[in-house]
């Protein structure tokens, strides 16, 4: 019986490991892809059979990518907003979270569906109207303004809710009876045992602060304001692109990505699972 | 009080947004605003600003000039060289001008994001004082672009000096709302090495082209000729056939000779002398490739061809009953409101199309000049001599034509080649073809 | 019960005053927008008041094709998307080796730049040389031509597609995984319940929330694909428009032909679409859980 047991485990194991390794390479293949056409002359990319790896390395594109834009200081600027927004995220979401998750008020109901609606209609139907707004605040060339309109987003607080509701009801009682005020409530206790989540909550944000590329575009008209992802277009003409300096460019824009990734990560996620959640 | 009313149209705002929820589990929860109060949304503080918008001032005639140092935005869609030749023009011009006017230039992305911009800054009421633009952008908001007839008419070296196609294009509104600039036109881009060794002349005629399609396809078993504008080869090939396309009343070519071109053009395609892109996305891909003898593209994309193991050749288009080629390239705008502002940027448009300006403008980017007498500098005319692509562009400078914008034809421009698509799967006869066209033009009226 | 009311709001303001500012406040307009027949957004004029946007809306054979493909998609993409990212996480979450490796690796399509990933999807879809057809022919399956023919054109994007959320789905179930308490399993084990049974029995219901919103929001989502198709195909709906979504629809009515009205009265639909969706979804699923 154990042993019986042992060889399924066995064969489990490998089944899963197996399994993981294809979705890896298929994952990881497309990344791959991306880094090594950055490296490819143009007669590479579009030669036929294509090959997975350059023949010599052009580091060149790096070089010429990185001449094509002032990419330092809009990276200071993808900096400035993808952190203030992000921060400015993390406020609302947990505050409205816990809201809709704890607290009792007229019309949460209603409110609540108001907030997932404004999830419902295309952003691309919202631009003008918001950037005329944006005109009239006098708010154009500002951080403000590519942080101010993102800084509350109903998917995010959706989301959340829901993995406050997941937290015991019983906790939150036992608190009130502890004389323990709502505020200090939420951040001594929900906020910490919801941390993967509001991990993911940052790094989603983050990413998608960090890719957002018309807004940015729309609000800003000067150098010094543009972000890090107005650099990639810098790359196309009406009659083609320049596809090696696309992914050139596009590497750098990622590589950060991945870095706060791990960073977040190490530092957030092991702390909460060794610590346990048993509440 | 401020606090107040922000929160009463905060409450109507919201209320109004719930009824459009209108989901029946949540009605219960709150009392609804009576619906009188709904209206209130209506007038948000941003849609005041654009009523107060005057008509665009006549140009004043420029008398004596007097020109206050002034800053001039300038927007454009030039990446990579392109704008490096630009900023060095302009700054020629900021630092040569007698009056101290500063030309900001501003990149604003690729075509396409442009044109969102100036959407919008038109909607906001915040266009800069110059753009590149498309005719076919500038529908909605025309009447907000500087006549700048007088302009050309007191205040320019010789107007008649610019093409006479781009004349016509920058003046299609009824008057001059731009000035040509950086302009290209639809070529034959062929293998020249693949031409030799299979003993084909340059096709001058439709005839040449089938022709030369069926040695291609008899050696090699590859098309002969791929078309990047599918809306574009409809439009030139009807012209070519000496037919009209369309204008502001609906397509103008149902007819024989509307039938003949589609015969030309399905004839291409069901024989496989023809291809669609594809998956390749731009032809130069596959003429670099060597999967296709030859390709009709934009002038401006020349250097996207790796022409490696085999030569290039450039060529006009041909014709059939007479010569036609698309242009394409953008115009620049002028949305300066300040009277002053209008006159520097005008300065400033003076310097960059002279003849001098051009020129350089010309031989650095491979834009084509717009004006006759850059053309004929020893400058260009020896760029012309190393430059197979520069020289059967101005071999076809006599040809061009320009599409017309109209309410309709920004539809018409997205629908045609999806139209066309589907003929080339359908394997559609000649008959079939023009029908089909004709409806889907028609239908976007 | 007042002064828990206050509260409430109080904790909702900020995001209430954002939403108001550039989300509620531009919709109402788009509302008001597809009323107005040959509205026009920079002078703000318009021929008339009624149903016209509609009636040419539904009129447009485009229009048409847009819905019948965007069902299609939503259809095909989000069940799998879950279905398969569900057990890609429960598989990772047991892993006592490389956990951080996988979490890591599965999460990098969601880092990558759209444009990058359209260019390189391209060549995975690539009749000739293309990674996916090399793996078919592995099987004796004949090249498809996904990116060359209109009817392989939505299969190509709804497998892109599946991959691309997959990434956010994991994530997701990952940070859900981490909430169910260790005992459970730790019984499960010790009654030595079958796999495929603690899986069904434990980890699904356990992650019910995590599934309703993967759902919910992967459904709104799929509802509004537009860059996907804009990627992959590189700025065009497809061969022959095969691939043409409503909200490609959409952008292009507004920012291409200007017909402002027209593209506002197709966002309410969207919206009203949406909207009845997610009700009926919300409505089942919190049945399921109330049993």
């Amino acid at each position: 019986m154990t042993t019986k047991r042992k060889i399924v485990n066995v064969i489990a194991a490998i089944l899963k490991y197996g399994l993981l390794i294809l979705g890896s390479v298929f994952t990881v293949l497309p990344f791959i892809w991306m880094i090594s056409s950055s490296l490819k002359t143009p007669s590479e990319l579009i030669a036929v059979p294509p090959a997975l790896f350059p023949e010599v390395p052009q580091w060149q594109n790096y070089k010429d990518a990185w001449a094509a834009a002032p990419f330092a200081r809009y990276f200071v600027n993808t900096l400035i907003v993808t952190t203030c927004t992000t921060c400015g995220v993390l406020v609302t979401t947990v505050l409205s979270a816990f809201a809709f998750s704890r607290l009792n008020f007229p019309g949460k109901k209603t409110v609540f569906s108001l907030f997932l609606a404004t999830l419902m209609i295309p952003g691309e139907m919202l631009i003008i109207t918001n950037y005329e707004t944006i005109i009239n605040l006098k708010w154009i060339d500002s951080y403000k303004a590519m942080i101010v309109p993102w800084i509350s987003s109903a998917f995010y607080i959706y989301l959340l809710t829901r993995f406050f509701m997941q937290v015991p009801e019983s906790l939150y009682l036992a608190a009130k009876v502890d004389k323990c005020s709502d505020f200090k409530y939420m951040i001594k206790i929900m906020v910490p045992m919801n941390k993967q989540a509001i991990f993911s909550i940052a790094i989603l944000n983050i990413i998608s602060s960090w890719n957002a590329f018309l807004w940015p575009l729309l609000v800003t008209n000067s150098q010094e304001m543009r972000v890090l992802s107005n650099g990639l277009v810098r790359f196309q003409t009406e009659a083609g692109s320049s596809t090696e300096l696309i992914m050139a460019a596009s590497c750098m824009l990622v590589m950060p990505i991945i870095i706060i990734y791990l960073f977040l990560r190490k530092y957030i996620i092991e702390g909460v699972t060794r610590s346990g959640l048993k509440g | 009080m401020k606090l107040k009313k922000f929160g009463a149209s905060v409450l109507a705002m919201t209320m109004a947004a719930s009824m459009m929820v209108g989901c029946g589990e949540t009605a219960a929860d709150t009392t609804e605003a009576p619906a009188t109060e709904t209206p209130a949304t209506e007038t948000p503080a941003t849609e005041a600003p654009a009523a107060e918008t005057p008509a665009t001032e006549e140009a004043p005639a420029a008398e004596a000039k007097n020109i206050e140092a002034t800053e001039i935005t300038f927007w454009h869609a030039m990446n990579g060289n392109l704008e490096s030749v630009l900023t060095e023009i302009t700054d020629e011009f900021n630092a040569s001008n007698e009056y101290g006017i500063k030309v900001t230039l501003v990149n604003q992305g690729a075509y396409g994001d442009l044109q969102t911009k100036l959407q919008a800054s038109a909607a906001a009421d915040a266009l800069p004082d110059l753009a590149q633009a498309y005719n076919n952008w500038l529908t909605p908001y025309i009447d907000k672009a500087v006549k700048l007839d007088d302009f050309v008419a007191t205040d320019f070296d010789n107007w008649e000096d610019i093409i006479p196609a781009y004349r016509d294009e920058c003046s299609e509104f009824g008057f001059i709302h731009a000035v040509p600039y950086n302009k290209s036109t639809y070529v034959l881009f062929y293998n020249k090495t693949m031409f030799e060794e299979l003993g084909i002349e340059v096709p001058q005629t439709w005839a040449d082209v089938e022709a030369a399609a069926k040695t291609v396809m008899d050696a090699k078993n590859i098309a002969f000729i791929g078309y990047d504008d599918l809306a574009g080869v409809v439009e030139a090939s009807l012209h070519q056939d000496g037919a009209d396309y369309v204008d502001a009343t609906g397509a103008l070519f149902n007819d024989e000779k509307g039938l003949e071109t589609c015969t030309y053009l399905s004839n291409l395609y069901n024989n496989g002398y023809a291809r669609l892109v594809g998956e390749d996305g731009y032809f130069s891909n596959v003429i670099s490739n060597q999967n296709i003898a030859s390709y009709v593209g934009s002038s401006a994309g020349v250097s996207y061809i790796k022409a490696e193991g085999w030569d290039l050749g450039v060529a006009p288009l041909p014709g059939n009953v007479k010569k036609a080629a698309n242009m394409a390239g953008t115009n620049i705008v002028m949305f300066a409101q300040d009277s002053n502002k209008q006159l520097a940027a005008w300065e400033y448009l003076k310097y960059i199309l002279s003849t001098e300006a051009m020129t350089k403008w010309a031989v650095n980017t491979g834009y084509l000049p717009v004006r006759q007498s850059s053309y004929e500098t020893a400058e260009y005319k020896a760029y012309m001599d190393e430059n197979v692509c520069a020289a059967a562009c101005y071999e076809q400078a006599k040809d061009f034509f320009f599409s017309p914008t109209f309410d309709a034809s920004n539809d018409i421009r997205s629908t045609v080649p999806s139209t066309v698509e589907q003929l080339v799967y359908d394997k559609a006869d000649a008959q079939t073809w023009l029908d089909t066209i004709v409806k889907a033009i028609n239908d976007q009226y | 019960m007042d002064k828990k009311s206050f509260k409430g709001y109080l904790y909702l303001l900020p995001s209430i005053i954002i939403m108001l500012a550039f989300t509620v406040y531009p919709l109402i307009r788009a509302i008001i927008m597809s009323f107005l027949g040959d509205y026009s957004i920079i002078n703000h004029g318009y021929s008339s008041i009624g149903f016209e946007n509609y009636k040419n809306l539904f009129a447009d054979p485009d229009f048409a094709k847009s819905l019948k493909n965007t069902s299609i998609y939503v259809i095909c993409v989000v069940p799998a998307s879950i279905f398969l990212s569900l057990v890609i996480a429960v598989l990772i979450n047991s892993c006592k080796r490389f956990k951080a490796l996988f979490q890591t690796i599965y999460f990098l399509p969601y880092v990558t730049s759209v444009i990058a990933i359209g260019i390189v999807w391209r060549w995975m879809f690539n009749s000739n040389y293309g990674l996916i057809n090399y793996f078919l022919g592995l099987f004796g399956i004949d090249p498809v031509q996904w990116l060359n023919l209109p009817q392989y054109a939505m299969p190509a994007l709804i497998i892109f597609a599946i991959w691309k959320s997959m990434a956010f789905n994991i994530l997701i179930f990952l940070a859900g995984l981490q909430t169910i308490p260790e005992d459970i399993y730790r019984a499960a084990r010790i009654d030595s319940t079958p796999r495929l049974r603690v899986f069904t029995r434990i980890t699904v219901p356990q992650l019910a929330p995590m599934i309703v919103y993967s759902s919910v929001i992967g459904m709104i989502g799929a509802f509004k694909v537009y860059n996907e198709v804009f990627s992959l195909f590189q700025g065009k709906a497809g061969p022959a428009n095969s691939a043409i979504t409503i909200v490609y629809y959409i952008y292009d009515k507004f920012y291409n032909s200007y017909k402002y009205g027209v593209a506002a009265a197709g966002s309410v639909v969207l919206f009203l679409i949406i909207l009845a969706l997610t009700q009926i979804q919300l409505r089942v699923t919190g049945e399921k859980k109330k049993k």
